[in-house]
């Protein structure tokens, strides 16, 4: 019938219309008809005329399956036939609209005699096979697309489409599948412009008793597809999602009727699970995915793809869509697939893991899902550990999943987010605690003179006093390692003071120039004018913040120790999850870490600064006399030697100075004593929990907690279902009844059972649609959370037999940081503490000089970044060398003093340093320039790449006379230009943060 | 007008600490300004610790004197400095007071003083701040009308107001440039003719009132007449005043008084912005009421 769309002469056709009058073409279309109708005739059995009752009891699976039914038509007969509806369809196709809209006459005798109804049914009864179908399907394509009158509100036209389309759900050759998207997405486009054939399309369908919006449902199976076809119905289905917008009763329908969004969020979850779980890492330098990474990895494209649509939908769609879609890709994305995978066992895994978030994180940017996103990461607990503090607690760990996280973290501080922000540091800042109580008013006070510039420069190493430098180094403009923004332009404004310093003394009248005499740092101009840059976006960003952070608002004194801990924040959570679909709630853990319970209790303040590192705050020389029996312990498994080597360095690294720890042994015996107490919990743990419990509540609840956390994930993906069931008949309270019995749950699971059935049912059809391999069905969606189950105990035993001499296992690492306890919300505020999210940072600063190139990069821009936000709080813990802090709390000061001593020490010990130092200047430069040049034909990345600009996995220049092992070396160009960085940003802020934005 | 309560405060506590310096011999020499000599001002060099001097309290951090490195960033330090003192004077939105840095330097900015009632109302007069390169742990910022005003504390030849009685020292962190600015506005306002550099003007002011407003008159009408001369210092920085043409100058008054929406406008226009959930008043992540969460 639509052989002629095949045949391309459609064009030509048209043109012969061309000019025709309407009354000819209207004769030969009756005319056309009436040999069709002669032929229609002869085969129907009833010989009714136009009308079809008959039409609504066809079944139409049995049409297709059933071959011919009155006896064969004969060939001649049906190409007759379909010879004639091609020139009729051409004809009605060219027809123009009547007068003032009204209906052209073939149009109207279309309409009249039912024409397209009868086509159908007479297709039905040759063999309606896929050929046919194919056919069919082209020739309604054509019709919508190119009828000069809109044919769509006619229901003698709509009726057939929609029998058709419905004839075409399920059906499995890939040629119809592409037609029938295609014309789908055609008429979500009319639909799109024109709304009012909505309601036809709604009670089209009722007549037929099928589903409320078949061309929405039709298209719901597409949704994860690769190639066209998915894009096509991705596509369609946006149109709808918006269309949803502005109608409630789509809104309305999709929300309640359909499968659309668990659909979307658990696809997400299968396209997860088809992602690698160990990525191939180019180099060492490597940190992050890449669009060049990604791009090779299809299984990662199509989840993009799927994530990508989904903050689509969120974008365009109505309200309620949104939600729902954002509660079912918290519980069914999130918590039940990502969080486990966060943790995995082996390092590579999570390492995988953390890089695929961030990914994540970089890719949406809805802020209703990056909300969704952000929530799981800041208030998600996993086995009672808040996975910001499991992420955090891994910036530390050695390998490169380090550095991942310290990507991860870039990303999460370049969203400008007032909660990630109070989360990481803000909250620890708020009390003032961490600086003398005389200083609070310090806080917003304004640098007038660049004081702390001057003295964050002072701590330039001598070796890389810019007098030093050899000629062509002296400028030092190209190893500018951030952002790189072009020089600042001469002409602009901005750079009046540039072009007064470089301007020689005219020596004419009164002018006074500055300077002429010196040689200025030219690269210095370039910090200055990133920083203008950096700050002035942030602080434009963070407008819609709810409070200043400046020492007054929030008052510090509402947020003393214990009051931070807000009560109001369960019940905050509870409504989070209420708003989400149930989810199983877990109760708070106690803000006391359980291991600290059952041991004396301890000053904390001795290393509060490092301890994130550890599991548990470390413990101050007064040993606990029982764990003596365990020593001296078998020889530790390799991972706590390399745990013990870092803390060592670390401690010593921060703590030579106060004179607390001399020796090594000391702080050995620190490491080793708490180490030996974990085992001991372990035993504890595994063998009498009941008198534990009975004894220390505290020390309970984290046990049963991992009990009653796993039960309930477990039933998980019934349960969300669940909701949706009963979410039609209302919000459920389902939460409460989640928490405490599980009569109640499966009461709330029965009450949605035959849509829960329904709803496998469709995953089921959509798993074998999609070639069975993208959907995973319910059982297989459970997965993840039984593994976790499992994960427990492991690592429950693993803390016991860590001791046992065993080949040394590296996966193993991770328990002691998943463990990480001294959670953010369970430190007790009495003690200044900056956070263990800052310890973390400034103690791999403090490292710098055994830090990779790469790392430090991350490091420095990741602080630079922290040192762009204009709160005063934040501003003045980084940046105001004035400020007098607590003695226990560790400024970012006084570490870069320590690097800096820990240099000029280098220095004097090496004789050939200034000389490394040039060749490290050379490379970077040459690096630099390389980037440069990439960048310039390449796109501009993302707004927090700029250290990335330099790490990504492109050619490096090869190193001149320097290896890459020389990480001190390196280190030490870097520090320099970290603190020129540095003093620019507090530079900066001096002027920007007091020109009020307003003027 | 509005006198900042503030430094009319200080002024006074300035001037009094003046006389008690007088009282005990301190007070330094007043050479007239006239005598010294800007335009051969000899530079002198960045000293080497450019650092700026910090509060005796804060000690212990390792400062490295005769270290270059210190000195090469020293214009910059002095260059913020004075952005700084800049942005508090817009901040302070000196009624009838407009300051421009100049292109050159950043210690030199033109300026010009509306006074609008008083003795020397309607008086127009353009005047630049020169500011010493040691900014700011030297002297107070000069002051020198471009034509000396009638008045008992500006020199007659020089056209320099007598700023340092206001400011016997110019202390860093309480002094500021907007002060000197302040402080110039208000002699015309409130006539001081103790210790004056044009002692007729003074005289006349103590003894015959008529005969000083009529000079005053004669003062502003000379001053005015000159507004339309080209600036005095070459800059293209410099104030100078053209009579209205509508050509020139309906645009940009227009968008003076259009300006006000601009700003929102603009940020709204580019895409960087921030996220929060959080609820005002609270500490906790997330705890804004349910509702779209925005942006």
């Amino acid at each position: 019938m639509a052989s002629m769309v095949a045949n391309g002469n459609r064009d030509g056709q048209s043109l012969v219309l061309k000019g025709v009058d309407p009354e000819t073409c209207m004769i030969v279309f009756k005319n056309h008809w009436a040999q069709v109708v002669k032929i229609l005739e002869k085969h129907d059995p009833l010989r009714s005329s136009s009308n079809l009752p008959s039409l609504s009891v066809i079944n139409l699976s049995a049409g297709s399956s059933g071959g011919t039914r009155f006896g064969p038509i004969p060939g001649d007969e049906a190409s007759a036939v379909q010879n004639y509806v091609e020139h009729m369809l051409f004809l009605l196709m060219e027809e123009e609209c009547g007068q003032a809209g009204a209906m052209g006459p073939i149009l109207e005798f279309v309409v009249m005699e039912n024409v397209m109804e009868r086509l159908f049914v007479w297709s039905l009864r040759r063999e309606f096979t896929d050929d046919m179908k194919l056919e069919q399907l082209k020739m309604y394509e054509m019709l919508v697309g190119q009828a000069h009158q809109p044919l769509l509100h006619h229901k003698p036209i709509l009726r057939p489409l929609m029998m058709l389309l419905s004839s075409c759900s399920g059906t499995a050759m890939s040629q119809v599948e592409a037609e029938l998207v295609l014309l789908l997405n055609q008429l979500c486009c009319v639909l799109a412009k024109d709304p009012s054939i909505l309601e036809l399309f709604f009670h089209t369908s009722e007549d037929q008793g099928a589903t409320n919006f078949l061309i929405f449902s039709l298209l719901i199976p597409f949704i994860h597809r690769e190639g066209t076809v998915g894009q096509q119905a991705r596509d369609a289905l946006l149109l709808i999602m918006s269309l949803s917008a502005e109608n409630e009763r789509v809104a309305k329908h999709v929300a309640e009727n359909t499968f659309f969004c668990p659909v979307l969020a658990t696809g997400l979850s299968g396209l997860y699970s088809s992602l690698p779980t160990k990525l191939e890492v180019p180099n060492e330098e490597w940190h992050c995915l890449h669009k060049e990474d990604w791009l090779q990895m299809p299984s990662l494209v199509q989840f993009l793809n799927s994530l990508e649509f989904c903050n689509a939908v969120i974008q365009v769609a109505h309200p309620d869509i949104r939600n729902q879609l954002v509660a079912y890709i918290y519980n069914g994305f999130l918590v039940p697939v990502l969080a486990p995978a966060l943790h995995k066992l082996t390092l590579e895994e999570v390492m995988t893991t953390t890089a695929y978030l961030d990914l994540f994180l970089r890719s949406v940017s809805e802020p209703a899902l990056l909300q969704t996103f952000l929530s799981f990461i800041l208030l998600h607990q996993h086995d009672n550990v808040h996975i910001l503090d499991t992420l955090v607690s891994r910036i530390n760990t050695p390998f490169q999943l380090g550095t991942v996280s310290l990507a991860l973290f870039r990303t999460l501080i370049g969203l400008y987010c007032e909660d990630v922000m109070l989360q990481l540091i803000l909250r620890y800042l708020i009390p003032c605690n961490h600086m003398m109580l005389s200083q609070r008013r310090v806080v917003r006070e304004r640098d007038c003179y660049s004081v702390s510039a001057a003295k964050i420069l002072a701590l330039t190493p001598s070796c890389c006093s810019p007098d030093h430098s050899p000629p062509p180094l002296r400028q030092l403009d190209s190893i500018l390692f951030s952002k790189g923004a072009e020089t600042p332009n001469s002409n602009g404004n901005d750079t009046k003071e540039s072009k007064s310093f470089l301007e020689e003394g005219d020596g004419s009248g009164n002018s006074c120039t500055i300077g002429s005499e010196i040689y200025l740092d030219v690269s210095y101009l370039h910090y200055l004018y990133d920083a203008r840059m950096s700050i002035s976006s942030c602080i434009r960003a963070c407008q819609v913040w709810s409070a200043a952070y400046d020492g007054e608002d929030p008052p510090p004194e509402k947020f003393q120790p214990g009051v931070l801990e807000d009560p109001g924040l369960k019940s905050r959570q509870t409504q989070v999850a209420l708003k989400r679909v149930p989810q199983p709630l877990v109760p708070r853990p106690r803000p006391c870490p359980p291991p600290s319970t059952d041991l004396p209790s301890i000053p904390q303040l001795e290393l509060e600064w490092d301890d994130s590192y550890d599991a548990c705050p470390v413990q101050t020389a007064e040993s606990p006399v029982e764990s003596k029996p365990l020593q001296p312990p078998v020889e530790p498994p390799q991972h706590i030697q390399e745990m013990r080597k870092t803390a060592i360095m670390l401690v010593k690294g921060s703590y030579i100075e106060e004179n607390e720890f001399q020796d090594d042994v000391m702080v050995y015996d620190l490491v080793a004593k708490k180490d030996s107490r974990d085992v001991e919990l372990a035993k504890l743990k595994s063998k009498t929990p009941e008198s534990e419990e009975t004894q220390t509540d505290s020390a309970e609840v984290p046990l049963k907690n991992g009990l009653s956390l796993t039960l309930p994930t477990s039933l998980m993906p019934e349960n969300s279902k669940s909701s949706s069931g009963t979410k039609a008949k209302g919000q459920t309270d389902c939460n409460s009844n989640l928490q405490n019995n599980t009569t109640t749950t499966t009461a709330a699971a029965e009450l949605g059972d035959d849509l829960l059935a329904q709803y496998e049912e469709l995953i089921r059809t959509l798993d074998t649609e999609a070639g069975g391999k993208q959907f995973k069905t319910d059982g297989e969606l459970k997965k993840p959370a039984i593994p976790l189950a499992e994960e427990d105990e492991e690592e429950e035993e693993m803390d016991f037999t860590s001791f046992s001499a065993e080949t040394p296992e590296p996966e193993k690492l991770h328990s002691p940081f998943g463990k990480f306890c001294s959670g953010s919300a369970g430190r007790s505020q009495s003690v200044p503490f900056t956070g263990p999210f800052v310890s973390v940072l400034l103690s791999r600063m403090e490292n710098m000089l055994s830090n990779s190139l790469h790392v430090n990069l991350l490091l420095t821009g990741i602080l630079a970044q922290l040192a762009a936000y204009p709160q005063p709080l934040l501003r003045s813990f980084l940046l105001n060398t004035n400020l007098v802090f607590q003695p226990t709390v560790r400024s970012l000061y006084q570490v870069l003093a320590t690097v800096k001593h820990q240099i000029e020490e280098l220095a004097a010990s090496r004789k050939d340093f200034p000389e490394l130092i040039t060749a490290a200047q050379h490379w970077l430069l040459a690096r630099e320039t390389s980037f440069m040049a990439a960048d310039k034909s390449g796109s501009r990345h993302s707004t927090h790449g700029e250290a990335g600009r330099l790490l990504r996995s492109s050619p490096t220049p090869k190193p001149k006379a320097i290896s890459l092992d020389r990480t001190d070396v390196f280190a030490t160009v870097l520090f320099t230009e970290f603190l020129k960085e540095m003093a620019a940003i507090a530079q900066e802020h001096s002027i920007l943060s007091y020109i009020p934005m307003e003027e | 007008m509005n006198l900042n309560p503030f430094w009319s405060m200080s002024a006074n506590t300035s001037r009094k600490q003046r006389s008690d310096e007088e009282q005990s011999g301190q007070g330094e020499p007043r050479s007239s300004p006239a005598r010294l000599p800007f335009g051969k001002k000899q530079l002198p060099p960045i000293p080497k610790n450019a650092t700026p001097i910090t509060k005796p309290a804060s000690t212990g951090t390792p400062v490295q004197s005769a270290n270059g490195t210190h000195a090469s960033y020293g214009p910059f330090y002095l260059e913020y400095s004075l952005l700084a003192e800049f942005t508090l004077v817009i901040k302070q939105k000196l009624p009838g007071i407009y300051v421009q840095p100049s292109y050159k330097s950043a210690l030199m900015w033109f300026g010009v003083i509306f006074i609008r009632h008083g003795l020397y109302q309607d008086g127009v007069f353009k005047f630049t701040v020169y500011i010493p390169d040691n900014y700011p742990d030297g002297e107070c910022p000069k002051l020198v009308f471009d034509i000396p005003v009638f008045h008992p504390l500006v020199d007659p030849v020089s056209g320099e107001l007598d700023v340092r009685r206001a400011f016997t020292k110019w202390r860093r962190n309480h002094n500021h440039i907007w002060q000197v600015l302040m402080y110039a506005r208000t002699i015309f306002y409130k006539i001081n003719t103790t210790e004056p550099l044009n002692p007729e003007a003074a005289v006349l002011y103590e003894k015959d009132v008529h005969l000083f407003k009529s000079k005053v008159v004669d003062s502003v009408k000379l001053c005015n007449s000159h507004l339309f001369d080209q600036p005095k210092i070459d800059d293209p920085y410099a104030i100078s005043f053209s009579p209205w043409n509508p050509a020139v100058h309906e645009e940009a008054k227009e968008r003076m008084f259009t300006y006000k929406r601009r700003p929102e406008d603009h940020h709204k226009g580019t895409h960087v912005s921030g996220l929060s959930w959080v609820k005002p008043g609270s500490t906790q992540p997330f705890s804004k009421e349910d509702g779209p969460p925005q942006s």
